[in-house]
């Protein structure tokens, strides 16, 4: 059950929720693409519903509002370390249903693989999240295939049509803000895609065995392990620590995590000089792996939420998408 | 919420050079720990780094760290009294009670014998606790040969087979890869006799290749991975072998599980 | 009687003669070297009916339509007239074909609506200033090229536009994964290093190609929003002394171009040999006469630089010299 407002109500209740929340949305970066004269969107914060990008799916997902791309563990002198407080406001996030899905594994390797994150854990408390619909199929995406086409975990759902929003509202901390304003009472239900342009079957068969298989290095002979599938990925969520000495003080700096690929040099490698896995093609493997067999083994359901970035970001037109489809043809 | 990020500080009690660039740190720590576990250790001017934990005492742990890049001498040589944050221990470790009673063969390579070295130590202190202890320890050059004065001791009570992959002309040790030795092991009661080997991923291959050719049951090999680790707490995801987490689920694996775990 | 036709008119109209007595050839001019596909039609039917059939892709990216009769050359501006107007060239008279030929077919790479290296829409700059130059008897040769990889060999034009990038550098999206030291190494003038770290660009070294920004797969690296371009000088083939055009301005502008450009028409227009045969003397040989210091004053008489382009005080040209 839900309702409408008008459009100049639903700002009025944005602009009051932007006291409380830091609102974090899919926004243009206008010529911040990769070429010349192309976009990018990104999540960034938003003050008004209009910089929000409400159709297209973003290039990079939600995971950078919950794992920042750098974040500063702590602060150390010789023996004294401070960590960084985390702003007082609440969190609101705006994604779409496969990020929605995609929450649930940040938070099965966050929460729940070993003790808590501290820092996930404190962002996570304060996170709320608004799902966009979908009105029709994303170029790559196969969320259908993978039955996150559709969310019902959202704390908020909101549509824009025209001069009314539509809002269907679980959360009743938000709730109260929609309060003060008059709504007509109406069935409000998330838009959804049924169907996708690509449809993937995932192997079912997948063993120790598999890793054996020629597509591994047929694939991985295209790589140039650039890492973009991995830090596209809404579901991947590798760091590397990194200590930073101050110029001015060796004896003072920061340590931080910063994002980690599995495709780019020195993920395995260890001091000393081993490196467990050296060939693309064993990277490769090991990626697509996680995804569709071993996070599934660990922890009871597959990792993807077949979002497509990863095909729609990769320069060497690599299709993720098609290589497990390949990989289920192969058992057939 | 326990941040579990945050190291705390250990006192170095005392710094022992082994090799030109290898040296144990003597760390206070009080709490359980098990050969085998390690410590996320925060080396100066280098950043944090997984030592397996090389000895326990009575309110300390060894810590056998090498010098890497551009960690100097100076501060490796001069730390005694002052202070390294550390965190940990992580991982499971070896569980010696798994091993007592029985015939007990460590083979380890190089920096591979930090974490089999507690389970030395006790068997070599209770040598009564074993029916029979062996060590086979490798390096790659005399040179490189850590521990000096614990084989010392441990030669009083176990045997001990010291060797070195090459070494200069002169040299009167053993010289040979660690599997040159394993074929003529004296072992009375094979079915019974328990082998631990941690070493450079080709040294354990090789090793329990040989170890299986004496038709030793595959349930009665340990081994331990070392693979790059970040945090020790099963987020950073560079330890991951298939669906285990090294930091978690290990480092200490029986072989019998273990091999499947391809990286 | 014989054909009595006045070649320097028909030549400035943008007619060839040729060595076959009573014949020549149209050209036709496409600036930036971009055109509807439609044109390759109209062009096909004036080198059917008027020429041989054939038709050959210019050096400057025109079309010069062969075997043509001079006789025939009012018609053929007739036929030209769809053309020189989807193609927006400046023309005095409809119908009568193209006012001056002097200035040279504007030419440019197929720059970013195509190539991923591109820094900018090189047809469009080529078209705003064919634009702005056009038509005119003086000689010049200008030529864009969308990145310093100089596809378009812009440095053997008496202008050439390079187009730059200032990479912009966030730290805070930066996962030290080297691509774009790699990519700076390997590709282009390995102007990046890492400390701590973090990317420090070497601000003197750096080109402004792009690649660390194509190579970033994070977004740490992006474009300017502002547009640059590195103007190369008086480069040129020729008997004399063919050489490479000079580093004049880096990290220019589109306007500050334009106006100097037109700024070198009132100097040669001041300084051009009147005896030159032709009216044709090459704007290179008119500064090496007059001193560069003299064409700077004139090239910059009116402009502003912006405050981040970095300009050459002199330049010098060396090349081949069969000349001495």
């Amino acid at each position: 059950m839900g309702y409408q407002v008008s459009r100049e109500a639903a700002d009025r209740v944005f602009e009051q929720l932007g006291q409380d929340y830091d609102v974090f949305a899919p926004k243009v970066f206008a010529g911040e693409g990769c070429f010349s004269d192309t976009d990018v969107i990104r999540y960034g914060k938003v003050n008004t519903l209009d910089e929000i990008e409400w159709e297209r799916r973003s290039d990079y997902s939600f995971k950078e509002v919950l794992l920042a791309v750098n974040e500063t563990l702590f602060y150390f002198t010789e023996n004294e370390t401070t960590v960084p407080s985390c702003g007082e406001k609440k969190i609101l996030i705006f994604l779409k249903s496969c990020d929605l899905h995609a929450l649930k594994k940040l938070d099965t390797i966050y929460l729940e693989n070993g003790p808590e994150d501290f820092y996930y854990k404190r962002l996570r408390e304060k996170a709320s999240f608004v799902l966009m619909g979908c009105s029709e199929t994303c170029e790559n995406g196969f969320c259908a295939s993978m039955g996150t086409n559709r969310s019902e975990d959202y704390d908020l759902y909101l549509r824009l049509s025209g001069e009314t929003v539509s809002i269907d509202c679980k959360d009743p901390d938000l709730q109260a803000y929609f309060e003060k304003e008059d709504g007509k009472a109406c069935d409000v239900t998330p838009g959804y895609v049924t169907e996708n342009a690509e449809k993937v079957t995932l192997p079912k068969n997948l063993s120790v065995d598999s890793f054996a298989k020629p597509i591994w290095e047929e694939y991985g002979s295209r790589c140039i392990g650039c890492g973009r599938c991995n830090f596209v990925c809404p579901t991947c969520t590798c760091f590397t620590m990194q200590d930073i000495l101050y110029r001015d003080n060796e004896n003072v700096g920061e340590r931080r995590r910063v994002w980690a690929s599995c495709q780019v040099d020195g993920y395995t490698e260890i001091a000393g000089g081993v490196d467990f896995r050296k060939t693309q093609g064993e990277r490769m493997r090991f990626k697509v792996m996680h995804k569709i067999y071993d996070f599934e083994k660990r922890f009871g359901y597959p990792m993807c939420v077949g979002c497509g970035r990863c095909d729609t970001v990769c320069p060497e037109y690599i299709s993720y998408a098609s290589l497990i489809d390949k990989l289920a043809k192969e058992e057939a | 919420m326990k941040n579990e990020y945050i190291p705390f500080p250990s006192q170095v009690k005392e710094i022992i050079q082994h090799t030109d660039i290898e040296y144990t740190f003597r760390m206070s720590f009080s709490g359980d720990v098990k050969p085998g576990q390690f410590f996320e250790v925060s080396i100066p001017k280098y950043g944090e780094a997984p030592i397996s934990v090389s000895g326990i005492g009575k309110d300390t742990i060894d810590l056998t760290i090498r010098k890497v890049g551009k960690v100097t001498n100076k501060i490796f040589g001069h730390y005694e009294g002052n202070t390294l944050l550390i965190r940990g221990p992580y991982g499971n470790g070896f569980d010696v009670e798994k091993f007592k009673g029985r015939e007990v063969v460590v083979i380890a390579g190089g920096t591979g014998l930090s974490p089999v070295k507690g389970i030395v130590d006790y068997f070599a202190r209770h040598p009564e606790d074993a029916v029979q202890t062996t060590l086979i320890a490798g390096f790659r050059s005399p040179g490189d040969i850590l521990f000096k004065e614990d084989f010392k001791d441990w030669e009083k009570t176990i045997k001990v087979i010291k060797t070195v992959d090459s070494a200069p002309e002169g040299y009167d040790g053993l010289i040979g890869m660690v599997t040159k030795y394993i074929p003529d092991l004296p072992l009375t009661d094979i079915p019974n006799t328990v082998f631990i080997t941690v070493g450079p991923p080709v040294m354990i291959k090789f090793t329990i290749m040989e170890i299986l050719k004496r038709n030793v049951p595959e349930e009665n090999i340990w081994i331990s991975h070392e693979r790059k680790m970040c945090c020790g707490l099963g987020k950073c995801g560079h330890c991951k072998m298939d669906g285990t987490y090294i930091c978690l689920d290990g480092p200490v694996f029986n072989y019998a599980e273990g091999k499947d775990l391809i990286d | 009687m014989g054909l009595d036709i006045n070649t320097k008119k028909a030549k400035k109209n943008a007619f060839r003669i040729g060595k076959v007595r009573g014949e020549g050839a149209s050209r036709i001019r496409v600036p930036g070297g971009y055109l509807k596909a439609e044109i390759l039609g109209l062009v096909q039917e004036i080198a059917e009916k008027y020429g041989n059939g054939i038709v050959h892709l210019t050096t400057r990216q025109g079309f010069e339509i062969e075997g043509i009769r001079l006789e025939d050359m009012d018609a053929i501006n007739e036929m030209l007239q769809p053309i020189i107007e989807l193609l927006d060239i400046n023309q005095e008279n409809r119908g009568t074909g193209y006012p001056a030929s002097g200035t040279r077919n504007v030419c440019a790479c197929i720059g970013n609506n195509v190539c991923p290296f591109a820094n900018y829409d090189t047809s469009q700059f080529a078209k705003r200033i064919e634009k702005e130059i056009f038509p005119n008897d003086l000689h010049f040769k200008i030529a864009l090229t969308g990145c310093p990889n100089d596809c378009g060999k812009v440095r053997l034009h008496d202008f050439g536009i390079i187009g730059m990038t200032m990479p912009q550098y966030d730290p805070s999206r930066c996962v030290s994964c080297k691509a774009c030291i790699k990519g700076c190494k390997s590709l282009s003038v390995d102007a990046l290093r890492m400390e701590n770290y973090k990317i420090i660009r070497d601000e003197e070294k750096c080109i402004g190609c792009g690649v660390c920004v194509t190579k970033c797969p994070t977004r740490a690296f992006t474009r300017s929003k502002k547009k640059y371009y590195k103007l190369t000088l008086m480069g040129r083939t020729g008997k004399r002394n063919p050489r490479l055009g000079e580093d004049f301005l880096l990290w220019t502008d589109e306007d500050t171009i334009v106006k100097i450009i037109l700024n070198t028409y009132r100097f040669v227009k001041e300084y051009i040999d009147p005896k030159a045969p032709g009216g044709k003397e090459h704007i290179g040989y008119i500064i090496d006469r007059v001193g560069f210091a003299e064409y700077k004053k004139w090239a910059l008489e009116g402009v502003g630089l912006l405050p981040e382009t970095k300009m050459k005080e002199c330049v010098y040209w060396n090349g081949v010299h069969f000349d001495r």
